[in-house]
């Protein structure tokens, strides 16, 4: 069965792909009857460029019956890649001369990659962080490590009250301390792999030795709250990750439309 | 080895409904005519009557004009009244503003965009009470506030009205049957009436055959037949085959009407739900009868391994046990039941006798009409894990609960954003719940089948609306007490302290605590397109479901 989500797809593809069929129509007419076809494919790409930025508007105004988001964000997908088809039809080359075009191009380029990195991290990262079967709300993090935190500090001052040892407690301010303190082994997590369980792991591994049968128990708890540790760390590295592209692709869109209604007015006051 | 700590085993009567009930009280009302002429010798040792009368009862005096119940409410308690007299509203309703309801009017599209600019940055702000506040009278002692009317010749010229007096028992139906009051009933002079939860009127109707046939014969009168008529089973049946099958049906009830209390705790605790729950027919065994479910819900469970396996559950309107019955009576042999029938939390069931069904039902029945469970049960455990689940959660008593799917859910908050942008800046959900497998259930008001938050408010400013049928709340006449957010089993119900515009928390003058009101989702109620939470998730993520149809639409997705 076709899933909602596909046929949205589906639908704003068709959508699109007659769209661009009509200006590549009009566009071989206007060519072969010697005429200018950059005001065509200028006015189209502009048009596009302003309604992906109406994506966002779409998300401020949720309060209106503007149609579903998501529908928004299937034309933003489609239309944005077409954009591109639309960019070389009008600029004619990969890269400008000019170093306005060149800004241009530039800001188009990087508003273009940013999208689509944002879009494979948003179809990528949920299902990682669904591996990690713990679920939590990233400004949270910071009160949920310094909750962990308070609770391994408790644990060890009990273990040094019970077992009258101060090993577990020498070792933990000489190195996990480090480990609570904040999120860690970020980029390992974004890229998926396992260091921040392998420090733990082997951080644990070599204390073990020197214990006394009491301090044990501390110790295995130690572990469990390291890994529940661990696993938070990967939320805030992945949720961040999801979060921050659009640090980038914001700024990239805006100054593109700002460069492109400049480009626009230019064009009208001294090209035509 | 853990430690253990011995204490005393809670007892039923540990929490009296009515602290203030004295013996002189409990003397007094066992020598008036409705009480007096009950056998004391029916009530088992452990449940006296004179215990039920101190412990499930209490006395409540009503000023003129005090609302007692109203029409639409969910209450967990019956009244008779000992003395004075009070008002039935026939018809037509109190408007719904009399009532302390809210009423909602759907805004305009340039209300819905001033709320760009209308939003404050300072959270749960309100106006200085008003108007509200002349419509609940003060909180007595014990903090309990009651709305009431304030021109009562009016109501009387204005609605057709039936006095009630000494003597009369009313609301007893929707204590017992977890419905909602069809009437809403006012004092008309000062009136002293003894409220009786449902626990010690289900006692009274155990125990006593008078207050049994007063009880079933208003059922029987009022709602029995509408309810079998209205069911696909019995819809090819004749006036009079359904006329006896009404009289001879029996009423019986399974688990606690409390059932959130206890639930709220296991939740907190752990521990195996079904171990807890009250069987209703088990497997293995002969069933005597078509058990209806009337209201509340039951799950369907076969023995598997070692423990047992959810195969469904029914709710209102479905029944259990037709396939053993009709291929007992096909056969001429008893055929046993193949599944187990639980409670799960309180359940309100019609037992229709095996001899009536065989007389009346099954001559007219077809093979094909009689549901089998052999489909469920080929389905794999992976099919039915999220159903499970749903069951275990008593997510089942949701109609709109708030599904992510976490596969698609990117975290971005914009469903969260749209939810403040809809409520003056305030969200009305937590973006965080219990999770299965890649679905959530965040923390939003999922406007359940039998919404225990309506249950116990003072002033019915909890309700469910009439136009829509979600559960919203008034926030003019909420008081803060906070009884709902207790009872809410999913702890969908947040008390938020409410400020001026400057921010400052308004407080009481008496007290000096912040004044709080109770806030939940309210699916946009009055907002132009409906939840804007939903509307606002770009992936699709966000979905507001009844569990019955999970499965199909989750295809849809």
């Amino acid at each position: 069965m076709v899933s909602s989500r596909m046929r949205v797809y589906l639908m704003c593809w068709l959508f699109a792909v007659a769209a661009l069929g009509i200006i590549v129509l009009q566009y071989v007419r206007i060519d072969n009857a010697l005429g200018d076809t950059s005001l065509l494919t200028g006015y189209a790409l502009y048009t596009t460029l302003v309604f992906l930025a109406l994506f966002n508007l779409r998300k401020r105004l949720s309060m209106l019956p503007l149609g579903r988001a998501s529908t928004w964000f299937a034309l933003h997908i489609v239309i944005g890649l077409l954009s591109v088809v639309l960019f070389w039809l009008h600029t004619g080359t990969f890269w400008s001369l000019g170093l306005y075009e060149q800004v241009l191009m530039l800001l188009f380029y990087g508003a273009c990659l940013t999208g689509i990195t944002g879009y494979a991290i948003q179809r990528i990262i949920p299902a990682r962080l669904i591996q990690t079967e713990y679920e939590v709300i990233f400004e949270r993090i910071p009160g949920e490590i310094a909750e962990i935190r308070a609770e391994v500090e408790s644990l060890i001052l009990r273990c040094t009250d019970v077992s009258g040892a101060d090993t577990l407690a020498r070792h933990y301010t000489e190195t996990a301390d480090w480990y609570f303190r904040r999120p860690r082994f970020l980029l390992s997590h974004v890229f998926g792999t396992q260091a921040g369980e392998h420090w733990l792991h082997q951080n644990i591994g070599i204390v073990r030795r020197y214990l006394r049968d009491s301090e044990l128990p501390y110790l295995d708890r130690l572990y469990e709250l390291g890994q529940r540790k661990n696993r938070i760390d990967q939320h805030y590295a992945l949720q961040g990750l999801m979060k921050i592209w659009l640090l980038a692709h914001l700024p990239l869109s805006t100054g593109l439309i700002t460069l492109a209604t400049w480009h626009l007015i230019i064009v009208h006051v001294y090209a035509l | 080895m853990a430690d253990v700590v011995s204490v005393a085993r809670p007892q039923r009567w540990d929490t009296p409904f009515g602290p203030d009930m004295t013996d002189a009280d409990v003397d007094e009302l066992l020598r008036r005519p409705e009480i007096a002429s009950i056998d004391l010798d029916r009530f088992p040792a452990h449940t006296p009557l004179a215990g039920i009368l101190r412990n499930d009862t209490r006395l409540v005096r009503f000023a003129p004009g005090d609302i007692v119940v109203r029409e639409g409410d969910y209450g967990n308690s019956a009244f008779l009244i000992l003395d004075g007299g009070m008002r039935v509203v026939i018809a037509p309703s109190l408007p719904r503003n009399l009532l302390g309801r809210q009423v909602v009017e759907r805004k305009g599209f340039f209300d819905s965009v001033a709320q760009l600019w209308r939003n404050s940055w300072v959270p749960e702000i309100r106006d200085r009470p008003g108007e509200s506040s002349r419509m609940v009278r003060d909180a007595d002692l014990r903090g309990s506030a009651r709305a009431f009317l304030q021109d009562i010749p009016a109501i009387i010229d204005q609605h057709r009205t039936a006095s009630i007096s000494a003597g009369t028992l009313f609301g007893e139906l929707a204590a017992l049957g977890r419905i909602q009051r069809t009437a809403t009933v006012f004092a008309e002079t000062d009136t002293l009436a003894l409220e009786i939860r449902w626990q010690g009127l289900r006692e009274l109707r155990k125990y006593d055959e008078g207050w049994r046939r007063q009880i079933d014969a208003t059922y029987r009168a009022n709602a029995l037949k509408n309810h079998f008529e209205e069911n696909a089973l019995f819809k090819g049946l004749r006036s009079q085959a359904l006329e006896k099958i009404v009289e001879t049906t029996l009423f019986e009830t399974y688990g606690s009407f409390d059932w959130h209390a206890s639930y709220r705790q296991m939740r907190q605790t752990g521990g195996d739900v079904l171990d807890d729950e009250p069987v209703i027919a088990r497997e293995g065994n002969y069933p005597d009868g078509l058990l209806l479910i009337r209201a509340g819900f039951a799950r369907v469970s076969v023995k598997l391994g070692n423990g047992r396996r959810t195969l469904t559950y029914l709710g209102a309107g479905d029944h259990y046990g037709l396939s053993a019955l009709y291929d007992g009576w096909k056969s001429g042999e008893a055929g046993a039941l193949d599944t187990t029938l639980s409670a799960l939390g309180y359940v309100d069931v019609l037992r229709v006798p095996a001899g009536m069904l065989e007389e009346h039902l099954f001559p007219i029945l077809t093979p094909a009409e009689v549901p089998r469970v052999g489909e469920l049960v080929a389905r794999s455990l992976d099919e039915d894990a999220l159903m499970e689940w749903a069951v275990e959660e008593r997510y089942v008593n949701a109609t709109q609960a708030m599904l992510i799917d976490l596969q698609k859910c990117t975290r971005c908050d914009d469903c969260v954003r749209a939810c403040a942008a809809t409520h003056e800046g305030n969200p009305r959900f937590i973006r965080h719940g219990r999770t299965f497998d890649n679905y959530m259930v965040a923390n939003a008001c999922m406007h359940c089948i039998d919404p225990v938050c309506l249950i116990g408010c003072p002033t019915g400013a909890i309700h469910r609306s009439v136009e829509s049928g979600n559960v919203i709340i008034n926030d003019d006449t909420c008081i803060g007490c906070a009884t709902c957010a207790n009872s809410c089993p999913y702890d969908n119900i947040r008390l938020v302290e409410i400020r001026e515009e400057t921010g400052a928390v308004m407080t009481d003058p008496e007290t000096e605590r912040p004044i709080m009101k109770a806030t939940k989702c309210d699916l946009c109620e009055g907002q132009l397109g409906g939840p804007a939470c939903v509307r606002a998730c770009p992936h699709d993520a966000m979905h507001r479901i009844d569990f019955r149809e999970l499965e199909e639409a989750a295809k849809q997705w």
